[in-house]
Parts: structure tokens; sequence; C-alpha cells
């Protein structure tokens, strides 16, 4: 007997009338679970799909509402791309009605960070200055109810080419860290922790020339930018993989885009190349353990921490890898979080008119917070950290962090 | 390569039934599925076999259909596995919010088109709806809320039915998910709470739509209780189901918790088969393609709507392993003359045959392949919504493929 051969993907992926209607995608949508405003995934994707016409004029205005966190996707039966509608619509919408120069500014954050990075010293007081939130938040409609994020001096990137090389690196086998913006320039602990980490698993680490990955672009649907963006990465990535090197990443937003949206949604050439070689950090080191191929034995923690599972984190679709790494450290206490979505959005959680719906997501994640009552929260996206911060005032870390100070 | 004991296809209650029997005997699980079953579509009460009239014994109504259907699913798992199966799932809920019949047998409960129908086991929000007496009752109505038409409930149940205002404004439009999580918050219960009872008019029994909270809808219940002084039930309505949510949420908990990696969203696109036995499978999450192998495998992809069969215009098949699939000589044969006719249409018994360990079989009786085992509405020989005993099938089904597949 063979397997079939029938592809359980269509052709075309955008085919909105694979949608049966069944509404299992409106059990998921954050959004729509707080706000009548979003129709929710099953109107605004496929039900609207069927009556756009690429002549006309966009009149779904409510499409900006979708936080891209491709809930929807993971739960549908029939396989509609249901996201992507929504992304293509949402690109169509923003390209006719313009789109605003906060947006413009936002989606550009790569590039102020190694600028603000280098002025930190100036430009965090100024982010915390309540006169300048007011202004972003009057002229360019940044909510000045949500804390920016703060810059650091050096940068991930600077910190590793300043550090020493280890003694025997040419004999420890190659692994290569796309870090991340975010990582580079606002949260370097989380890049420290990944290389020490790898170290302590053998590892010699490098660390290429890379770029946003892009997903930002995405946000605003601003496809040709996150096809460029995309384009350099994998001019900048691609010889690392043809050496052979596996390449890891700690922001699991980054990894969705660069492993699942160059290929399929972009069409980039070479994007399969890339996404065969690219791996979420934990879930390499996972199954390090789970084939014996490790002897690294985590130090005790007695602590009672909560983890969080990112959205992009589910579509990446390779379980919770992080949560099965924290397992393996002695006497530390986890819980998973039940609840979806951190409601963040990325930089949609920084727009004024999307505020609100950012705040009501998150309150069942701090409700849900409140009632474990950790000693401390973790989770792999830099988003969902924000997002946890703003909404409980707790310590939030990456997985690696804990993970790090538990090296023996 | 991590190895993993078993692999089950399917996040139905099959599915997930069959994963939690194997994690509680200590295999190594892989859960896996596109979307995540019908759970959050139907899934209300548990209905074993609503032809067995209310009050009658369960055990020689089974008995009885086993001796008349042999290939009933019920014959392979008998009296014995069907009820260990019911308490094992009865057990993975925590009182407040549990299972339980009501009486010794069937009961009937109202749905949201107004009839009445048999089903067995019934969360405590939906205990009061059996046997419920139309005079006494009030059916209540959200203003704004599609899904939920108190007018054609009451109608045929011959009672009184009224539409409330929500206690705040500009929530007219809200999905039956955004209505459940309202309905957490104290405040929002209370004062509905209140508006009910400003419309009672000396009913003792009060039905709502399947929307009493997600994460406490027993303190829900009892908040609506005791404000109104009448006993209050949901009834079943039109998808997404806020009920069947619940049940999934509880499994994908106690799955987490007990180790098992739980993959959701995407297909599996591939078998692979060598010697009579499925040695992995594929699971596609484009543009990669991830193999995972594991000694035993459960198939529990349920019918058309998860793509567990497919049907052209001529045939139905089963795309995953090609298995034969057992039904009518043509196309001519799948339906009776109307819709609602009174007899079942021949198409819905249409399904895979097993041998009595759930392996499947071809029409000759060779089974095809040693190492999978079948379970849930995928099976050959019911008619599950005729018959109602989908939840039933599940689960005696899909904890005895479990217990076969990990049988030394």
């Amino acid at each position: 007997m063979t397997p079939s051969a029938r592809s359980p993907h269509p052709p075309l992926r955008s085919l909105p009338d694979l949608c049966v209607r069944c509404a299992t995608c409106m059990a998921v949508c954050p959004v729509s679970r707080v706000t009548p405003r979003f129709p929710g995934p099953k109107q605004a994707g496929p039900g609207a799909q069927r009556f756009r016409l690429a002549a006309e004029a966009s009149v779904d205005d409510w499409i900006e509402l979708c936080t891209a966190c491709r809930l929807c996707d993971t739960v549908c039966p029939a396989g509609v791309p249901i996201s992507e509608l929504n992304l293509m619509a949402k690109a169509k919408f923003l390209d006719e009605r313009g789109r605003s120069l906060r947006d413009w500014l936002l989606v550009r954050s790569d590039w102020f960070g190694e600028f603000a990075a280098r002025f930190s010293r100036i430009v965090n007081p100024l982010m915390k200055n309540r006169a300048v939130r007011w202004l972003l938040d009057a002229l360019l409609a940044i909510d000045r109810r949500r804390e920016l994020p703060q810059y650091e001096s050096p940068t991930f990137r600077q910190w590793f080419r300043r550090r020493p090389v280890a003694v025997d690196a040419d004999r420890r086998p190659r692994i290569a860290y796309f870090y991340g913006c975010f990582t580079n320039t606002n949260e370097v602990a989380v890049g420290k922790a990944a290389v020490v980490l790898l170290e302590a698993y053998g590892f010699s680490v490098t660390v290429p020339p890379q770029r946003c990955c892009g997903i930002p672009r995405l946000g605003v649907g601003d496809l040709s930018g996150a096809r460029t963006m995309g384009r350099r990465n994998l001019e900048l990535l691609l010889p690392t993989v043809r050496e052979g090197v596996d390449i890891l990443f700690s922001s699991t937003s980054c990894g969705l885009m660069l492993r699942h949206e160059y290929g399929p949604l972009l069409n980039l050439a070479g994007a399969e190349e890339l996404a065969g070689r690219l791996f979420d950090i934990c879930q390499y080191l996972l199954g390090m353990h789970e084939e014996k191929r490790t002897a690294v034995r985590f130090r005790p923690a007695p602590l009672r921490v909560a983890y969080f599972a990112p959205c992009h984190l589910k579509s990446l679709n390779i379980g919770l890898p992080a949560l099965e790494l924290l397992r393996l450290v002695p006497e530390l206490e986890v819980t998973l979080i039940a609840a979806e979505c951190c409601g963040l959005g990325g930089l949609y959680g920084f727009k004024k008119e999307k505020f609100s719906i950012t705040e009501e997501i998150g309150r069942d994640l701090a409700r849900e917070v409140a009632r474990l009552n950790p000693e401390l929260i973790l989770t792999d996206c830099e988003g969902c950290r924000m997002q946890l911060r703003h909404l409980t005032g707790r310590k939030v870390l990456h997985p690696l962090q804990l993970l790090c100070a538990q090296l023996p | 390569m991590k190895r993993w004991d078993l692999i089950v296809i399917g996040l139905g209650l099959a599915g997930l039934t069959a994963a939690r029997t194997a994690l509680a005997r200590g295999a190594r699980v892989l859960i896996c599925g596109r979307g995540i079953g019908s759970l959050a579509l139907f899934g209300n009460s548990i209905d074993l076999l609503g032809e067995i009239p209310p009050g009658a014994d369960l055990e020689a109504g089974i008995a009885k259909k086993i001796a008349a259907e042999p290939g009933h699913p019920y014959a392979r798992v008998g009296w014995t596995g069907i009820a260990a199966a019911l308490t094992a799932f009865r057990e993975l809920f925590c009182p407040p919010y549990a299972f339980a019949p009501v009486g010794e047998g069937n009961s009937l409960v109202p749905t949201g088109a107004g009839t009445l129908r048999p089903t067995y086991l019934l969360p405590i929000t939906m205990t009061a709806g059996a046997g419920l007496a139309a005079e006494e009752t009030l059916i209540v109505g959200l203003r704004g809320f599609r899904d939920f038409q108190e007018n054609t409930v009451a109608l045929h149940l011959r009672c009184r039915g009224v539409n409330i205002a929500l206690p705040r404004y500009g929530l007219e439009g809200l999905s039956a998910l955004a209505l459940a999580r309202l309905m957490d918050e104290p405040s929002f219960r209370e004062s509905l709470g209140a508006a009910i009872r400003r419309q009672m008019a000396g009913e003792r029994q009060i039905g709502l739509p399947a929307v009493l909270g997600l994460k406490q809808p027993a303190t829900v219940l009892k908040t609506l209780e005791s404000i109104t002084g009448a006993r209050i039930f949901e009834i079943p309505m039109l998808p997404p189901s806020i009920p069947g949510i619940r049940i999934f949420h509880r499994f994908r908990e106690e799955l987490i918790a007990k180790g098992a990696t739980f993959l959701m969203g995407h297909p599996v696109a591939k078998a692979e088969i060598k010697n009579g036995r499925c040695t992995g499978i594929v699971v596609q999450n484009l543009p990669l393609s991830t193999l995972h192998q594991a000694d035993q495998v459960i198939l529990a992809t349920g019918r058309f709507l998860g793509g567990g069969l497919q049907a052209d215009r001529e045939r139905i098949s089963e795309p995953l392993f090609a298995l034969p699939v057992h039904q009518p000589a043509g196309r001519g044969e799948w339906f009776r003359e109307r819709f609602f006719h009174r007899e079942a249409h021949p198409v819905h018994s249409a399904g895979i045959l097993t041998d009595a360990r759930l392996r499947p079989r071809d029409e000759k009786g060779k089974v095809l392949l040693a190492n999978v085992r079948v379970a849930g509405s995928i099976l050959a020989h019911h008619q599950a919504i005729d018959e109602h005993s989908r939840e039933g099938i599940d689960i005696a089904t899909g904890f005895r493929a479990a217990e076969e597949a990990l049988a030394p």
C-alpha cells in the first residue's frame, strides 16, 4: 500500500472557497473576542474575500484590526490561509488609503534602533518623558499609555564582537545565531544568554550579518518592503547555510517570518534552503537532550515560574520546546499560562486607535497571571514580554535567561 | 531523532481521549492534526446512544445494539470498555464543572432549534434543561446576538421567550466567545442576572444560549441562579460551541501538563509505510515538511469536515493511508429520497473497517497496517447523527485504541 500522493494544500493558497463557514476560527480570534468592531476571521477573511475585486476600492476598514496573530490558521479544519487573506486585504486597503507617517516610522525601528542605542543615555529619558509622550500621542498617535522600549549600549552585536574568542573555538561544531533587532538594541541579555548557553552545549557561535526580518512591514501590509528585507537577509544568511551551519533564532516572530513567510508568502528565491537550516533555539537544545547529544545538567532552581506560549510559536508548529526544556531544571515548578494571545500584536499595540483592544485582550492574560501569582514569567517573544511587563508589572524573561543562569 | 511511543493524528474527542489514555500509561505521545476537531463546533453534552429511550437501561440497550449490528464501533469495545472510557472522561473534569447523567440513562435536553434531543452526560450548566416544564420555563435571548433565537426555541418548546439588552452599550454583534468571556466577569453576570429577574413572571427554569463563561461556568451558573432564584440551563446553539471549547481546553491543559507534544494546525501530509507498518508521519508547515516517528499510530481524523474522509463525485476515500473505505456501491445509493428521511442516509455509515483490535482491515478481513489503530467517527458502520452516538464512539474507541496500541 502506498500513501496518497495528493497534497493537502490546494495549488492556489488564497482560495476563500475552501472555507465551509464552520466558525472554528471564531473560537480563537483574540480581537473578535473583545470587540464587535472586528467581525472575526471567518467574515474578514474568506467571507469578505468573495466580494473583493482587485479593480474596486476596499470598503472594509475593519480589516486593519486584525493583529496577525495567526491563531485562526492553527484551528481551521479546511486549511484556509485565513490570516493571509486578511493580510492581502489589509495591504490593498492601506495601499489605497495610504500609510501614516507613524506607520512609516514604526516599521523602520531597526534603522533608528542602532542610533538610539548609541545615544541611549539621551534617548531613554526622552522615551519616558511625559511631554515627549504627549507629543508622540498627539502628533503621531503613538499611545502614551504604552511604555516605549528602552535602548541599551553596547548593542548585542557590539558585545559579541568585543568578547574574547574561546581557545578551542575552531575544534567545536559551528552554530549561527539570528538575534533579531530587539535583542540587539533593547534586550541584549537575551542574546548573551543564547551565546553562553550554546557554548555550554559545546558550540562555537557565529553571528552572521543580518537585518530586520521584515515582519513589522507585514503588520502594515507593506509586502514589497517585507520582500526587500527578506531578499537582503537571504543574501546575508545563505552563505552560512551553504557552509552547512544551522541557524538558530530566539525570537519566535522573527523565526516565523524567516522560516515560513519568505517562501510561501513572499515567494523569495532561496527561502526553502534557509528554512531547512533554521531552528528555534529551544527546539534545537531540547533535541540535543532527547538524542542524548549533550551532557548539560542544569542546577536546581527552587522557583515557581509561569510560561506563556506566544501565538507565533504556535504557528511554528514545533510544540512548546521552551516549556519542555524548563522541565529539565530540577526543582523548578513550571506552569503553562492558560491564556491565548497577549494582545500586543507587535507594533499594533503602540497605535492609539488600537490600544484599547490590546488592553482588553491582555486583561485575560493578566487575570491568569494574577491567579497563578508566579515568582517569574517566561516567554519566547519580545512582544509578549513587553505586554506582560506592561500588564502585570512583574519580572518577565526569555526562557533562555533562566536556563543560562542555571548552568553548572 | 526522537522516537515517540505513540502518534495520535486528530485533535477531536477521539484523538484527545486516545492521547490522554496513553499518557496515563506512561507513553511518550505526540498528538497532531489539522484544525482543532469538531469539539469547537458541536461539542456540548456527551451522547452515548440516543436511540435508547430516556430511563431505559443503557447496558441492555448497548448490548442489543451490538447484537443487531456486530460491525458497529461499540461492538469493538463492549459495554465494559465503554463504561471504563466514560468513567475516565468524567474524571478529567474537576467539580464543580463536571459531567453527569440526569437520572439513570438518557435524558431529553432542548436545542437552539427548539427541539428536544436525547443525550447522556450533561455538564452541570445543562442539567436543569433536562425534563423542563414548559409552563415554568423562560427562554432568554441576548440583544444583538444572532446565533441564538429565543423566539424559535420558545415557540417550539411552548414556553415564553424574551430578548434582553446587554448590561453595557456597544456590545451588539458580539460573538459567542466574546459573550462567554464577559460572563466570566462578576459585574457583567450580576447585571445580566438582574436584567433577567426583571423579565421573570414566576418562571422557575431559565434557558440561555450556551455562553455561560469559558473559565468559570459553574460560578456563572451559581451567580445567575442565586440572583434569579430559578434554575438556569444552557442551550446548545450554532457553532462555535462554548461548552465544546471548555472540553477542548481541559484536554489540552491536561495533555501538555502530562508531557504530550501538541502540534496544532498543520496537516499530516504523508505517512511512511514499510512492511505493513507505519514508520512515521510527515507534518507539513510550508515550506517545511517534518518527519515524526513512532512505534504506534492512532488515526482519529474524523469524517468529511476535518478531512479524515474525502469524497469526489463518485467515491469516498481516506487520504492519508489510502485505506479502503467501506461505502455504498455507487453514488446513487448515498442518500435517501429526502434530506429529512426517516431512516439515516447510507453515506453516513461509510468509513474504515477494523479488526477486533481496531487495526484497519480490508473487506476480506486482512489487517492492512499492524501498528495503526483507527478511532472515532471515521470508523464504518455507525450512524452517529441519527443514533446520537458521536461522543460515545469517540471516547470509547479512542480509549480502546490507546489501550490496544500500548498492549504488550
